[in-house]
């Protein structure tokens, strides 16, 4: 319990670190939030500037902005958006947070899933065609741009062969019940989480493999077996759970990927999400959004990180239980 | 994987392999080993073929195929070969998508080297301190360096390079800036391991500077480990950089990779030669890039092979 | 050395017949062949490589799972509760899962890694009871309870309840052992079962195989390196070199008339109890001279 507390904190710590980085971004780059707003607005008098300093805050010491940004924060304040008449950057975020959501926990449970089973049927075959075959698979994977693979998909499943929708996350025009509208989001989903999935299915399966590989000649492996259980229960009670301890290790931090992927992958298939709301952001040089998504992103990405610690001291009693052992 | 992937090149060269003709090899000087063992990964050559390939027609091809790549060669979406078209066809402003994917190499090859460079730099000294001195020193890098681990990197370079303009350096710095923790922990354990062994202990002895202990005595020995993760270094570097591009982060005159793809996206349905091509071109380098590190990485550490 | 010989049977409880192992053309067992009667203690002694482990696999078959080892040639009968006679070699694994674990057990060297880090102790010795015999879990752990006691292991209900990160080493090598006796086998192997252990923790763990062996009757396979170990536990003895069979016989006769040198020097290896005395340092062993004359 107390170790949960102390990785808590360190979260906690995190997330202030993220708070005053994107402070710094704001302060260190070229121009300020009122240039921009000058910009947009056009000529605007020196008296109408300094005004809109003070009442930005602008012209206070830079400790004191940066307390005021914190605590906006914490409330959940992340400020205006420039290029839609002001409208609070957490509300433009909380209306695309569901699209991205669905699309990023897809792409990942069906990276872990299908990696893990290619892998682990690699492993168990080590010199088998299919084992070869799954190395080249992640080469391949890895090699190849996550936008770049959406374009291919849709130019083979949508233009050239007609079995998937183009773009966005539901047809428009659709009438029907619940279960055939879950469908056609399942069917916009298919192409985009592929596509953002597979350098991860790439990686996992490369990953499992090497795990599983050294999991299966491991002692206990053997013991399992002279105590005379299957080859299933030898592979799915023992040998499985110490061979995904290496994944659930780094499937956190992947997440942060996962998440940049998605932007990416939203604006090839026009994924009504956080992504393409920060590729619009970039595009109309919408600071506060853009910066609201980092945040948001990074706290996502500090909790998944919790969540695995977590799953991983629930897999790995080493390191949810301390030792007693005296040699 | 890649923590306990770290090896150093002497410890794999003595083990016996039976397929290796040993009469050969004891005449051979110790660091042709590595590259005989290189030379027998049949996809680490073929990955170096590429790369050269890729080199050459990115450096050496256009200064013999001259002509302005902005120039109008024909009507706009010719296919591949089509009647008036170019071996690769022409984009939407019927420009020949064959010239602009040559050309666009050099820039993103540029931003990703230098990028690489960012990275292994900052990542092998953050590493390097961070391992020979432990303690406070240690923990407070390692604390930094987790705190970049937790940034979205994409994101991040994104919202920098959209604060601060898409120039050169600012892509190469945000680029640098979230890359370099795998190679610095890669580095790290490397060195508290070597920093107790005998060499470093002698080199203390004979009253070495703690500077000259980090950078002549034991980073020489943790090069094989720096330099099997800087292929995989480039190869990343080239898939930010695109990705950066894509969105429209990146000098627009440099038509590079994936600004291109990004620039012939709303054609996708009509032109599908304009990025697939250039898209290929990325695919292909990265390809090779990891090709070569695996074959380097089986080279420093024969034990790992088939893994 | 053992006081009395056991009587024995007339049929052998398990017999290797011509037993050859290859691992990609290389052969690490050569056409061996040894009897173990009920109640005995048999022991596979030679160095590292010599293909004693292989053997002992072997005759559980687990030797040919996950790797790229074929039993080329021979038989291993083995006498089943029930009076029938099974040749391992020749049995499709269903038959030899009911037999793993069941009527042939094994304990390996290294109790650490051969312990499954993320199950309890209690869990792994209950799934093998479970496997075997057709009983509740409570029952099943109501057994392993007592396993536990029987392996003298202190604080058991405590103990079943631990992973084996949390104990020492002798206590996991305990454990190993609860496991293998769970099922009663008629016949155990012990593969080098105290070589990882520390020299105190050595004798022990001998002296309570010994112990459960005159309490359950099982016949023990003994593989070792240790010639002391042998001395200790053995009745006869099975001596390996380079995947083949150097010697074999009742302990007191090797041990008193060697008749190939390899024994020979394999028994001068012992460092007898004041032979050091007026050293100060220990010694090495003198190589074995295999080529040399007889």
């Amino acid at each position: 319990m107390k170790q949960i507390a102390v990785r808590i904190l360190q979260a906690f710590g995190l997330v202030l670190a993220v708070i005053v980085l994107n402070f710094m971004l704001v302060h260190l780059a070229p121009g300020d939030a009122v240039d921009a707003l000058a910009g947009t607005a056009g000529e605007m008098s020196p008296e109408t500037t300094e005004r809109l300093r003070a009442q930005y805050g602008l012209d206070e010491p830079v400790t004191t902005q940066l307390v005021t940004y914190i605590g906006n924060v914490l409330q959940g304040d992340l400020g205006v958006s420039i290029g839609n008449n002001n409208r609070p950057v957490t509300e433009m975020i909380a209306e695309r947070l569901w699209p991205t959501v669905l699309l990023s926990i897809t792409a990942l449970s069906f990276a872990i899933l299908v990696g893990v089973f290619v892998g682990t049927l690699a492993a168990r075959r080590p010199e088998s065609g299919f084992s070869h075959f799954t190395t080249v698979f992640a080469l391949v994977g890895f090699a190849m741009p996550a936008f770049w693979t959406g374009y291919l998909l849709l130019i083979v499943f949508s233009a050239k062969l007609g079995w998937l929708p183009v773009s966005g996350m539901e047809d428009l025009r659709f009438r029907g019940g619940w279960f055939a509208q879950q469908w056609d989001v399942a069917k916009h989903l298919f192409l985009p989480a592929l596509a953002l999935g597979l350098i991860y299915i790439a990686a996992y399966s490369r990953l499992s493999r090497a795990s599983m590989l050294e999991v299966l000649e491991s002692d206990y492996v053997r013991t399992a077996r002279a105590k005379g259980l299957g080859e299933r229960s030898v592979l799915f009670k023992h040998a499985l759970r110490n061979g995904v301890i290496p994944i659930v290790t780094v499937m956190g931090l992947q997440f942060g990927a996962i998440l940049s992927g998605a932007i990416l992958v939203e604006t090839v298939f026009s994924w009504p999400g956080v992504g393409r709301l920060a590729f619009e952001a970039v595009v109309e040089r919408d600071t506060n959004v853009l910066l609201g998504v980092l945040f948001l992103v990074s706290l996502a990405v500090i909790i998944a990180n919790f969540l695995t610690d977590l799953l991983y001291r629930f897999i790995d009693p080493r390191i949810r239980v301390s030792g007693s052992a005296n040699g | 994987m890649a923590e306990t992937d770290v090896h150093g090149m002497s410890d794999g060269q003595e083990l016996p392999d039976p397929h290796l003709d040993t009469s050969r090899l004891r005449q051979a000087p110790a660091k042709y080993q590595g590259l005989r063992m290189f030379m027998r990964n049949k996809a680490a050559v073929f990955g170096a073929v590429l790369l050269i390939a890729i080199l050459f027609i990115t450096f050496i091809l256009p200064i013999f195929v001259t002509g302005d790549r902005t120039e109008r060669v024909g009507s706009i979406h010719l296919a591949p070969g089509a009647e008036g078209s170019t071996t690769f066809g022409t984009d939407y402003l019927g420009r020949d998508v064959g010239r602009i994917v040559m050309q666009g190499g050099s820039a993103t090859l540029k931003v990703a080297g230098l990028a690489a460079l960012v990275i292994v730099v900052v990542g092998t000294t953050i590493g390097a301190v961070a391992g020979y001195y432990g303690g406070w020193v240690d923990n407070v890098l390692m604390r930094i360096t987790e705190f970049f681990q937790v940034l979205p990197g994409l994101l991040f370079a994104i919202v920098i390079v959209a604060l601060y303009g898409a120039s050169t350096k600012s892509i190469v710095l945000a680029i640098g800036l979230i890359a370099w923790p795998t190679i610095a922990r890669l580095v790290r354990a490397e060195f508290m391991r070597q920093k107790n062994l005998e060499y470093v202990k002698a080199a203390r002895a004979i009253g070495a500077s703690d500077a000259r202990i980090i950078f002549k005595t034991i980073l020489p020995n943790t090069m094989p480990v720096v330099i099997v993760q800087s292929t995989l270094v480039m190869g990343g570097a080239i898939l930010f950089e695109a990705g950066l591009a894509f969105l429209g982060l990146s000098n627009p005159k440099d038509l590079s990779w994936g600004f291109y793809i990004g620039a012939n996206r709303t054609y996708f349905l009509s032109n599908w030669w304009g990025l697939t091509f250039p898209g290929l071109m990325i695919f292909f380098t990265v390809l090779s890039l990891s090709l070569i590190g695996d074959g380097l990485q089986d080279a420093a550490n024969p034990k790992l092979r088939g893994r | 050395m053992r006081a009395e010989t056991p009587l024995r049977s007339e049929t052998p409880l398990l017999s290797v017949q011509g037993l050859t192992v290859t691992f990609d053309g290389f052969t690490a067992v050569s056409e061996l062949s040894f009897d173990l009667y009920e109640g005995q203690t048999l022991a596979i002694v030679g160095e590292s490589g010599s293909g004693k482990s292989v053997t002992a696999l072997s005759i559980m078959r687990l030797v040919t799972l996950g790797t790229r080892a074929k039993i080329a040639e021979g038989q291993i009968f083995f006498r089943q509760p029930d009076g029938s006679t099974i040749d391992l070699v020749q049995a499709d694994e269903a038959e030899l899962r009911k037999i793993r674990g069941n009527q042939i057990s094994m304990i390996f060297q290294e109790p650490l890694t051969s312990l499954n880090p993320v199950y309890t102790a209690g869990n792994q010795v209950v799934e093998a009871i479970r496997l075997h015999q057709d009983v509740t879990k409570a029952e099943a752990y109501q057994r392993a309870f007592e396993v536990f006691e029987r392996v003298r292991i202190p604080e058991p209900k405590k103990r079943l309840k631990e992973y084996p990160h949390q104990m020492s080493g002798g206590m996991r090598q305990r454990v190993m052992i609860a496991m293998a006796l769970s099922c009663d086998p008629t016949v155990l192997i012990a593969d080098e079962p105290t070589t990882a252990l520390d020299v105190t923790i050595q004798a022990q763990i001998l002296g309570l195989m010994r112990a459960l062996q005159d309490e359950t009757g099982a016949a023990v396979i003994m593989i070792t390196h240790d010639m002391g170990v042998v001395a200790e536990v053995a009745d006869d003895i099975v001596v390996m070199r380079n995947s083949k069979l150097v010697e074999t016989g009742n302990v007191f006769d090797i041990f008193e008339k060697p008749t190939a040198p390899y024994t020979k020097a394999l028994l001068a290896s012992i460092p007898r109890l004041g032979s050091m005395t007026g050293k100060s340092q220990p010694e090495r062993f003198d190589l074995v001279d295999m080529d040399a004359p007889v």
